[in-house]
């Protein structure tokens, strides 16, 4: 009775040890590469979004996103993989938005530029034909 | 005592059902996923976003179908609200992305109207200056010809002095070849009595030669007339001179005549023995007095009479 109880206790500690082995080797393998390259794809997006002049033309955007990355890469340092990640994914989508509001701005200012070019045009056109 | 704790029993059994019911069919509600939801359908009924983001409107969609996903499965709130605040932000890029494009399609479309029009001004400044080069050419022409009628008038004037001149000059000459003298009367020509045969109206042929010069003159300046007058001497009687005057003058009429011209540009007179122009005294004096004098009309063929 008590080597039966010996047998199965070995055998219930062996499944657990390795159970739980694989547990790690898992949450290793799932947690800590994505997260460098999540915080890397970010980084990228909130250059970008700079380069496209969002400090001037959505400052509110870029400045979150700046943040959140700053986050991003403390929770790396942390190594609190799961947060670094979701940081990362809003610093990203924050950078994006703040890319696209730039564009836009830029675009927009440009495209009044050349109406106005075409009205004053059109204006001297007309003054021109009057005389 | 029974019947008594069933009476009780009831109200609170009613009442408990009552808040599971009302918590049963209260709605789980999540704000930010409330709000992505409402986004995204404002970003889906713009047709601009729709044409113009249409991929970065259904990775929005994924990301949506993802935070409705962690709602349904029960997720809690952050969990949600991580996933809803990735989609609202999505949803908000794609509208940024197509004003982006609509305010580039702008440009172009401006850039394209402000060609047209500059080339609408460029063909209208070629234009006038087209009209103002053939308005200048118009007055350099009309001025040229101006200065060349001009110049035709000069020419005219100084070509029709010429030619009066020339005409004056050709008069004078022939007057002088006539041996025409200026009188009261106009240009006289005399004919001597040694032109006609004595005592006789026929002119010699020296005579004939002068009559033929006056015939010459006459003919070149057809407005011109004549009025023959014949003289005599006082010597024979008045009767045979009246008479002998007037035959030498017919006779020059009639020489002109012969030389072709017309009876109606002549007139005769014989004045006989009156008017003599020296004394009857001597032979050489008679001979001044035996006489024919041509008077030559003005320009307009008029004649002082006598």
């Amino acid at each position: 009775m008590r080597l039966k109880m010996n047998k199965n206790s070995l055998r219930f500690t062996l499944t657990t040890l390795s159970c739980v082995g694989l547990a790690v080797m898992a949450a290793c393998s799932t947690l800590k590469t994505p997260a460098t390259a999540d915080v890397a794809v970010s980084k990228a997006a909130v250059s970008n979004a700079a380069d496209a002049g969002a400090a001037e033309y959505a400052p509110m955007e870029l400045k979150l996103a700046q943040e959140k990355l700053a986050a991003a890469n403390k929770a790396m340092l942390a190594k609190d993989y799961k947060l670094a990640r979701d940081l990362a994914a809003q610093a990203q989508v924050d950078a994006k938005l703040a890319q696209s509001k730039a564009n836009t701005a830029k675009a927009t200012a440009a495209a009044d530029a050349v109406q106005d070019d075409v009205r004053v045009l059109r204006e001297e056109l007309d003054r021109a034909g009057r005389q | 005592m029974l019947k008594n704790l069933k009476n009780r029993t009831v109200p609170s059994l009613l009442l408990a059902a009552a808040v599971m019911a009302g918590c049963n069919s209260m709605p789980r509600q999540n704000v930010m996923l409330a709000e992505a939801r409402s986004d995204y359908g404002t970003a889906q009924s713009n047709p601009n976003v729709v044409k113009l983001a249409s991929s970065e409107l259904k990775d929005a969609a994924l990301a949506l179908d993802q935070a409705n996903a962690a709602f349904a499965d029960r997720k809690d709130d952050e969990q949600v609200n991580k996933l809803a605040y990735l989609a609202r932000q999505k949803i908000a890029t794609t509208q940024e992305i197509a004003k982006r494009k609509v305010a580039e399609q702008a440009i172009i479309d401006a850039g394209k109207e402000r060609d047209q029009v500059r080339l609408d001004q460029r063909t209208m400044e070629a234009d006038n200056a087209r009209m103002d080069a053939s308005i200048a050419q118009n007055r350099v022409a009309s001025a040229q010809i101006r200065a060349s009628n001009a110049e035709a008038q000069t020419l005219d004037a100084q070509r029709m002095t010429a030619e009066a001149e020339a005409r004056t000059r050709d008069l004078e000459a022939m007057l002088a070849d006539m041996a025409a003298t200026k009188s009261e009367r106009g240009m006289v020509i005399t004919l001597g009595d040694v032109l006609f045969n004595v005592n006789e109206a026929q002119l010699k042929p020296d005579g004939l030669r002068n009559v033929q010069k006056l015939a010459a003159f006459m003919t070149k300046y057809p407005q011109r007339t004549v009025l023959v007058e014949g003289f005599t001497d006082s010597t024979g009687s008045s009767a045979h001179n009246l008479e002998l005057s007037k035959r030498r003058a017919e006779s020059v009429r009639g020489a002109l005549e012969s030389m072709g011209i017309a009876s109606d540009r002549s007139a005769t007179r014989g004045y006989g023995e009156s008017y003599p122009v020296a004394g009857n005294d001597t032979g050489a004096n008679r001979q001044l007095n035996r006489r024919v004098e041509i008077i030559l009309s003005d320009d307009q063929g008029r004649v002082v009479p006598r």
